[in-house]
């Protein structure tokens, strides 16, 4: 009975996005041993495979749950992330400068990376609700808003990286809802807003009024081309406000971006031992447990947000292609599977989820290898860290039990 | 169900394009990073990950000709911090501590570069109370620590200031000459054998490999130590020094300003070189108090300064032997050419006095009687070329060739010399005077015992040299320095003459008569050094035993007025100590204030040097 149950189980698993994701944990687990082996941290490691079990069982646990059990708590889920959120604003401890913690015992819990599925959760079921439009003007600031709210709470904590992580996720959902590509555009606008304003003040005016008047030049609304631009121009000043009210550390990880030799021992010490690492590693990489950098542990956090250094610092390219394509594999498959599945609400969350972890690689693989400032997203799967890790293979289960009923529900 | 847009073939591929080009930029990087940029960031990787940490050797020491020890090695601790891992903002705790100059260790730790894991010294000599203190705030204080070095130590009586010189800090101006072997805070010798020898005394670094983590502690030796190099240890010197003869001279010339020195006729070696007043190395020996430093510099009888070998006065009559010899080697008199001395002599509406009517005297009675006449005429007729040729012969206005570097020529001086510092308004009356060792001719003790020496040996200049030999230890085996000499172009004969004139000035009825030593045949000439306004300065230059020469010295006494009554004395107990080791004269002790304080010639650079 039990194993007729599991041979059936395997069966139904789509392997495209299993298989791939397996063997990134396995990867992840090789690298975290080589960055924790010999020192205290290597707690970390024995934590990381405690957190690989809970994972997971998560996830056929997630399995077993009846058909279409997302579609219908998608909105008691997003409430519950969302009181989380508030909990943790009030009684949450502080890391790294970050409030968005509960502690319990020796593990910390981050409520934001929760919220994440749940918005995607929320997002898809708004979105895929027959009577919402991408026509609408209201169901696309009802949109907004279901993604903003989140987006806020964890801005407060201050966490300015993940909350960067949601709107590419409503981006890339809204996309796949099939808002019109200016749509998309004007809507990408707030995030040049954002990056310009960092860079100068006149970059960021200049962004919003052209923007704004290609708006009114295409649906030729007044109105709403200077609502847009206001909004623009908001967002833009909030940014200045928030950088200049940013505690010291992000502030100066965002100033050290433009020029990470600027502070070679402070802020762009990570930065730069990290890229000595990819870079010493070569075609083939130094060897496993043979990396200078690694072993002598000239990254900084090595184990979270830097993991990429180890595979490529002792595998070099060919190991850090290989993670690469392992990614790659299983985003093409989660665009293929969304495209398979008829049922909305599944093809969205599939998307919403994809997005995200593809967010995830190019940032966190981007800050490693200095393309991209260092903003504290960690790299799914392979990241030490429980919340994440959780959370990513919740997602996981989503995607695998979306695809699973999609005999089903076709 | 609409499915224009949602989900369309369309927005799939887009989305599919989008990751592959944010894949695709991440992969096209990484060739960037590993292959492109790939040669920096190996070598960036193993540099910072692989530190040289040097290892300082042990100074060489110093022992006298009889293997016992002069100068030695001690521990002293000193203050270090590893840039790397210190903490700016504890500068001002760690100035306050040790008393060390901020902008010292700004220098020094800026210095150090980027990523310096090895530890740079800040200060030497830590107290016991400093090293509890360091011991007691270690966490406010990372990267701050201290090592072990070894500071000088003086074993025996004599102080032999100035032969030996001292060690010390070595200052930022020599850190640039001296290129780079020598970091800051490194110990170099300072004057004297200490600085001259300083190749041979230091030794040479060694550096450790280690590989080295982010935190800058180190995880393991490199290549198990196969890389390293090892510390090469100084080698010992082995002076010719006396010791005994060293503290005899030096308890001579308490209370005097002046200078002895004593050389082997037979090969150069320095017997003794005492230069007075001096100063106690052991205050030295660590870090100078500052009072002790400007004590030193401000007292008026310098005692900072070198008077054996940088110090120049007139020969006066001392210099009568050389201008004789070159008399009768140039075949201007012969040992039956007399000369009539009537108490003074004429030269171009000049009188040039005498001490005394000589009357008709040959070479070796002017030179007993130190008559002045004689040698007017002498002079007159060798004239300036002569004195040059057979000047330069002895080393006058020339260095000797000893073994340390502060040394100063002296002057002997030529027609030039006196074209281009009077231009016309001198006359060759100045040449008369250098006859008799007065007027602008300048030499140092150092000078006068090694012309005496080569006088006693019968022609063979020796480069005086207080260093004999080096060796690893003292009980192994020692490498002799090579002995430089010259043989002088002068025949036996010729100075066969001077020195039974220097015998009859010591032996006979000459003025050098208080140098004679009970047992031993002491062949000698006093000089006295005209020092208008002050006092003469007091020489005596001799040797012994007549027959067999162990020791030639030259004594000045400044101010000390007539040669045979101050001089002499000293110069004859000196011989009598050397070769038979007991005292005939002890010197009364002398009020130093009751001397007149004198232009001392500050010619060369031994201040400066010492205030480097």
């Amino acid at each position: 009975m039990v194993s007729r149950f599991l041979s059936d189980l395997l069966r139904k698993i789509d392997l495209g996005i299993l298989l791939p994701v397996l063997l990134l944990v396995g990867a992840g687990l090789i690298s975290l041993y080589s960055a924790t082996h010999d020192a205290a941290i290597f707690v970390k490691f024995q934590k990381q495979i405690f957190w690989s079990i809970l994972g997971l069982l998560s996830v056929v646990l997630i399995l077993l749950s009846p058909p279409r059990f997302f579609h219908y708590s998608a909105y008691l889920i997003y409430g519950f992330a969302i009181i989380l959120l508030l909990l943790v604003l009030l009684f949450g401890k502080t890391v790294a400068g970050n409030a968005g913690w509960f502690g319990i015992g020796s593990y910390g819990i981050q409520p934001s990376e929760f919220a994440k599925v749940a918005a995607i959760l929320a997002l898809a079921r708004f979105l895929s609700d027959s009577t919402t439009s991408m026509n609408s003007f209201t169901d696309l600031l009802k949109a907004i808003g279901i993604v903003a709210l989140p987006w806020l709470l964890i801005l407060l904590q201050p966490d300015f990286g993940t909350g960067l992580v949601y709107w590419a996720i409503f981006l890339a959902m809204i996309f796949w809802a099939g808002a019109e590509m200016l749509l998309l555009l004007t809507l990408l606008s707030p995030i040049l807003v954002i990056i310009l304003s960092i860079i100068d003040i006149w970059y960021f005016l200049g962004a919003a009024v052209v923007v704004s008047s290609l708006f009114y030049i295409y649906k030729r609304n007044l109105g709403v081309a200077l609502m847009f631009l206001a909004i623009n121009l908001s967002i833009g000043f909030g940014v200045q406000y928030l950088y200049d009210h940013l505690p010291a550390y992000q502030k100066a990880r965002i100033a050290v971006y433009f020029d990470p030799t600027e502070a070679p021992l402070s802020a762009g010490w990570n930065v730069i031992q990290s890229k000595v690492a990819i870079g010493s590693g070569g075609l083939s990489g130094r060897g496993y447990l043979q990396g200078s950098q690694t072993q002598l542990r000239f990254v900084p956090e090595q184990w979270t947000d830097f993991i990429f250094c180890v595979p490529a610092e002792e595998f070099g390219f060919i190991g850090g292609s290989i993670i690469l394509l392992l990614f790659t594999l299983f985003f093409l498959r989660g665009i293929i599977l969304a495209r398979l599945i008829e049922f909305r609400f599944s093809s969205l969350v599939i998307i919403g989820i994809t997005a995200m972890f593809l967010f995830h690689v190019f940032i966190n693989i981007g800050m490693t290898v200095g393309l991209i400032p260092v903003i504290g997203i960690p790299l799914p799967f392979m990241s030490y860290g429980g919340s994440f890790f959780l959370t990513s293979m919740f997602a996981i289960g989503i995607i695998l039990h979306a695809a699973m009923s999609r005999d089903r529900i076709a | 169900m609409e499915r224009s847009s949602f989900a369309s073939r369309k927005r799939a591929y887009t989305m599919g394009a989008i990751f592959l080009i944010l894949i695709g930029i991440l992969l096209f990087r990484m060739y960037e990073l590993q292959f492109v940029q790939f040669d920096s960031f190996r070598t960036q990787a193993e540099k910072q990950s692989i530190h040289q940490i040097s290892k300082d050797p042990l100074r060489g020491l110093i022992y006298d000709r009889d293997g016992n020890l002069i100068v030695g090695n001690n521990p002293s601790y000193t203050l270090t911090v590893t840039p790397f891992k210190f903490d700016w903002s504890s500068l001002p705790l760690l100035v306050r501590m040790f008393q060390v100059d901020s902008n010292v260790v700004r220098y020094r730790v800026s210095r150090a570069g980027m990523h310096s894991f090895e530890p740079v010294k800040i200060a030497r000599d830590l107290t016991f109370r400093q090293l509890s203190l360091l011991e007691e705030n270690r966490t406010l204080l990372p990267g701050v620590n201290y090592i072990v070095e070894s500071r000088r130590i003086y074993t025996m009586k004599p102080r032999m200031a100035h032969l030996l010189g001292y060690t010390k800090e070595i200052s930022p101006r020599l850190l640039k000459n001296l290129g780079d072997y020598y970091q800051p805070g490194d110990i170099v010798g300072f004057n004297g054998i200490e600085a001259e020898y300083e190749d041979v005394l230091r030794g040479r670094k060694g550096y450790g490999y280690h590989t080295v983590n982010a935190l800058g502690k180190v995880v393991e030796s490199f290549d198990h130590g196969r890389s390293d190099i090892p510390a090469e240890e100084g080698r010992d010197l082995i002076l010719s020094i006396d010791m005994d003869l060293q503290d005899y001279g030096e308890r001579l010339m308490k209370g005097r300003r002046g200078a002895i020195v004593a050389l082997d006729p037979r090969n150069g070696e320095v017997l003794a070189f005492v230069s007075a007043p001096d100063y106690d190395l052991r205050d030295f020996s660590g870090r100078i108090p500052v009072d002790v430093w400007s004590t030193l510099r401000d007292d008026p009888a310098s005692p900072l300064y070198n008077r054996c070998s940088m110090a120049a006065y007139p020969p006066g009559s001392t210099f009568k032997m050389l201008v004789a010899a070159a008399a009768l080697e140039e075949n201007i008199i012969d040992i039956n050419t007399r000369i009539q001395c009537p108490g003074s002599y004429m030269l171009a509406g000049q009188e040039f006095g005498c001490h005394g009517a000589h009357g008709d005297i040959n070479v070796v009675s002017a030179i007993e009687h130190s008559c002045n006449v004689f040698f007017y005429r002498l002079i007159f007729k060798l004239g300036f070329d002569n004195l040059k040729k057979y000047g330069t012969m002895f080393h006058f206005g020339q260095k000797t060739g000893l073994d340390i570097s502060n040394e100063n020529s002296g002057i002997l001086p030529t027609e030039e010399y006196y074209n281009k510092r009077y231009g016309t308004r001198w006359n060759i009356g100045y040449l008369v005077n250098l006859g008799i060792g007065q007027g602008e001719i300048n030499t140092t003790p150092l000078q006068m015992a090694a012309y005496t020496a080569a006088i006693a040996n019968g022609g063979t200049y020796y480069a005086p040299h207080a260093v004999r030999a080096t060796c690893a230890d003292i009980d192994g085996e020692a490498e002799h320095l090579p002995v430089r000499s010259e043989k002088l172009a002068m025949s036996p004969a010729v100075l066969e003459i001077i020195q039974r004139g220097m015998y009859r000035a010591v032996n006979g009825s000459g003025t050098g008569y208080a140098a004679r030593v009970a047992g031993t045949r002491v062949a000698g000439k006093t000089g006295t050094a005209e020092n208008p306004p002050n006092p003469d300065h007091a020489w005596f230059v001799g040797y012994a035993p007549f027959d067999d020469p162990r020791i030639a010295v030259a004594v000045i006494v400044e101010n000390g007025g007539f040669g045979g009554t101050t001089a002499a004395p000293i110069a004859g107990a000196i011989i009598r100590r050397a070769l038979f080791g007991t005292p005939t004269y002890v010197p009364q002790e002398i009020d130093s204030s009751a001397q007149q304080p004198i232009a001392i010639p500050v010619e060369a650079s031994a201040h400066a040097e010492l205030e480097d």
